[in-house]
């Protein structure tokens, strides 16, 4: 089943740059905000993390990414899109692994629902994690 | 009696039942995580929350034959 809302492997910046040009051709949105959440090579126990494996319940994330958004849209008046991609399978340290993206009319409505979506996905989203060493 | 379900496990769910999905007979959620946990002793040590045809439980539910449910550990995204 094919999900909007997931990518396997990193969020490239091919991907992310191709994401920010769909907003182009809305010229009403004058502020566009992003989130990219990335890999961290903590130590854990003395062991270096290299990378994370993210899993996830596709269909549940489907739905659930639906809801962020509307819920999104419905609470800040002035945002015009709202885009969410998640990472599954291996991201490596210093990739990205989650990527939001709001434009908006003005910044204020943009950056707020940008955090708002992140906090929502963090919360919401069907999704785990496995770190590798 | 009960009717058969099936379960999908997710995250450490998953590690701790060796399996990502199997069929289970329970007549509700109460009675599948008995079942469950019997089953599976190592996963008392886990908090889980339960999704029912992809719609997440607040409360026990009664099950009906093919209901899919997901045990879905502490969400880990982002």
């Amino acid at each position: 089943m094919k999900n909007r809302y997931l990518v396997g492997g990193p969020i490239t910046p091919l991907l992310i740059s191709e994401l920010w040009t769909l907003g182009n051709d809305d010229a009403g949105a004058g502020a566009v905000s992003i989130f990219i959440g990335k890999v961290r090579d903590d130590e854990v126990n003395g062991r270096r993390v290299t990378a994370i494996e993210y899993s996830a319940y596709n269909e549940m994330a489907d739905k659930e990414a639906e809801e962020i958004v509307k819920t999104v849209q419905a609470a800040f008046s002035d945002v015009r899109k709202v885009i969410i991609v998640h990472s599954t399978g291996i991201v490596r340290a210093g990739e990205a692994s989650l990527l939001i993206m709001v434009t908006a009319g003005h910044r204020d409505h943009s950056t707020r629902a940008c955090r708002h979506t992140l906090e929502m996905v963090k919360e919401q989203l069907p999704v785990w994690k496995k770190e590798i060493y | 009696m009960g009717n058969v379900v099936r379960v999908l496990y997710f995250g450490a769910a998953q590690e701790l039942t060796g399996k990502s999905s199997e069929k289970l007979n329970a007549g509700d959620t109460g009675s599948l995580c008995r079942v469950m946990l019997e089953k599976y002793p190592s996963m008392r040590t886990l908090s889980f929350r339960i999704a029912l045809n992809r719609n997440l439980l607040r409360e026990e539910s009664v099950l009906m034959e093919n209901d899919e449910i997901a045990i879905l550990p502490p969400l880990q995204g982002g």
